[in-house]
């Protein structure tokens, strides 16, 4: 694979930006000092990828509806009728989601990982930072598969015009208040929030932001903060911890959907899309697709695979598995006794010192971004951000 | 491609030259936040529709400088009603509210076909605006929130009026909950990819 090296960003100009959690825990920096390169037509072939993934998604979500097979993939019970009802009423638009993709580089082809449709992260490294290791860099003019910032202003304004042209938002838009919620303590959570809160400020929006602890919930009333009321609320907390950790909010953002009192983004039944459980009913509605991998809830006959929790995160409770059955690699967590996914093993592309890349293909109506990881075999929460460019 | 492009471009296309010279901190969560103070409606167009003899159903309304209410009869006709006939029906409304006989409080109202008059207003914004003398009455019966819907001709005529309107909320009785993930776990530092 290609890289070009770069001067890095100081710390002090990623501040500024309210990107604070530039550095790892060992001191070293989160974002790389190099761009992975592409050419025009991998970048091309990560768009189409992105945009027939969702397609496919939408299928195999109305699958599962269909077939009530919210159990089998791991869907908490208390979640179901949200799922449900946020299903059935467009006014529940998916704001984003990123696709973790191996391949697509090095002449390997591009495979799904998994959908991360409900709380997505790495929105700042995406969206600003490695547009402003280009500017440091006077490479004003070079090319990125990089329009989600925009893509995101334009999908804020679907929120209400309910279609593609956005023309007619400000006609439509009546002033319903938008509010922003994180957990506290996490300020990359937290300023991932106000990045978004931002971006819909300048799609036009009056908006506002709470930490969850502080947001007041009413199944009449709907959802409020300092007395007002918020017609839509972005929360980046994943759903499977609101049914698991705290199930009266479960049963009262229920309440609040089907008595119509506020508007919640992401949509419950993009956790339909996170679970990895999905991957599987993806793998029977599309066999052999070339974009999927082998797929199921029990272990794949002699062959490498990995085997991952349907809620896990940054890598944690992955294992890798060898064609004889043996562990070779595992990242311990907190999600052992969650039902697991087998996924068929894909070498990821690698550089010279051994670091394996993944590619995040970033999704708002349509796929709209492009940014890489790099760390060791399984990606964890010690992976660095990489940004790209597009050089022919 | 659609999203191949230069920073040149994306920079001045959107607001994101601006964040990267003045940074997110300069411009979200301040108090120089300017947020666009709209002239809220004070009152409301409501049309009402007769369903059958004497039962009535909100078929539309609009927030509006002045509160007008149109009636559509069962023979056709449409008239605006004055502001006299709106009040004597408020009034014998809140007598009902009083001694326990209105519709609106009871839990099972028989929404079959719609309300009546006095109570259909009482269920629109209008009447929320004209009856606000008694509206009182009704905020914090549960009883209340739940006919106001019934009233309604078709669901999206009721996502759009909640909608068109500032829902300024005086302190009601129902109780909201608060306090969810306080003692939250914070993440895990550097780089928290959810599900990632």
């Amino acid at each position: 694979m290609k890289l070009h090296k770069t001067v890095p960003l100081d710390t002090v100009n990623l501040e500024s930006l309210g990107f604070v959690w530039h550095t790892d825990s060992d001191k070293s920096s989160y974002i790389s000092d190099e761009l992975v390169v592409i050419n025009p037509i991998e970048a091309e072939a990560y768009y189409e990828a992105g945009n027939m993934l969702y397609e496919m998604f939408i299928e195999a979500a109305q699958y599962v509806i269909d077939n009530n097979l919210f159990h089998e993939i791991g869907i908490p019970f208390n979640l179901v009728e949200i799922i449900k009802e946020s299903w059935e009423n467009d006014v529940h638009w998916h704001l984003y989601g990123r696709f973790d993709l191996a391949g697509g580089i090095d002449g390997k082809p591009i495979k799904l990982l998994e959908f991360n449709a409900d709380t997505p992260t790495a929105l700042f490294e995406t969206a600003i930072i490695q547009w402003a290791i280009l500017k440091k860099n006077g490479l004003e003019e070079t090319s990125q598969f990089n329009g989600l910032y925009e893509a995101l202003v334009e999908n804020f304004q679907r929120l209400v015009t309910l279609e593609e042209s956005v023309e007619s938002f400000y006609e439509k838009y009546d002033g319903w208040k938008f509010l922003f919620t994180s957990v506290k303590g996490n300020a990359e959570e937290e300023n991932t929030v106000k990045l978004l809160q931002h971006i819909a400020n300048e799609a036009g929006y009056v908006t506002e932001f709470a930490y969850i602890d502080e947001v007041e919930f009413s199944e009449e009333e709907g959802i409020f903060f300092e007395g007002e009321n918020y017609e839509l609320w972005f929360k980046l907390i994943p759903w499977e911890d609101i049914a698991l950790e705290e199930s009266d909010l479960a049963m009262i953002l229920t309440d609040i959907i089907k008595n119509q009192k506020a508007i919640i983004f992401n949509p419950a039944y993009t956790l339909l899309f996170q679970s990895k459980g999905i991957l599987k009913v993806l793998w029977d509605l599309y066999p052999n697709h070339p974009l999927l991998l082998e797929s199921s809830f029990e272990p794949l006959e002699g062959q490498k695979q990995v085997s991952k929790p349907v809620f896990g995160r940054e890598g944690g409770g992955v294992t890798i598995i060898d064609e004889q059955g043996k562990e070779l690699e595992n990242i311990p967590s907190d999600y052992e006794n969650h039902k697991m996914l087998y996924q068929a093993y894909t070498e990821l592309p690698t550089d010279s010192q051994g670091f394996s890349y993944q590619a995040g293909v970033f999704y708002a109506y349509e796929a709209c971004g492009l940014g890489f990881r790099k760390g060791g075999k399984i990606l964890d929460n010690m992976a660095k951000f990489v940004g790209h460019i597009v050089a022919e | 491609m659609k999203y191949l492009k230069q920073f040149s471009t994306v920079a001045s296309a959107t607001g994101l030259g601006l964040l990267l010279s003045t940074g997110l901190t300069g411009c979200v969560g301040g108090g120089d936040q300017q947020t666009q103070e709209q002239q809220q409606p004070k009152g409301a167009f409501v049309i009402i529709e007769e369903t059958e003899p004497g039962k009535y159903k909100i078929k539309d309304e609009f927030p509006a400088d002045e509160t007008r209410i149109v009636l559509k009869q069962l023979d056709g006709t449409e008239r605006v009603m004055t502001q006299e006939e709106m009040n004597a029906l408020l009034i014998d409304e809140e007598a009902k509210i009083d001694n326990g006989t209105s519709n609106l409080t009871q839990p099972q109202m028989s929404s079959q076909g719609g309300m009546g008059l006095g109570e259909t207003i009482l269920a629109s914004a209008a009447g929320a605006i004209i009856g606000s003398w008694i509206g009182s009455k009704l905020f914090g019966n549960q009883n209340y929130q739940n006919n106001r819907k019934a009233g309604y001709k078709t669901p999206s005529t009721f996502t759009r009026s909640q909608n068109s309107f500032n829902k300024a909320k005086t302190s009601t009785t129902s109780s909201k909950k608060s306090g969810f993930f306080g003692s939250s776990k914070t993440g895990s530092g550097s780089s928290s990819f959810f599900g990632g």
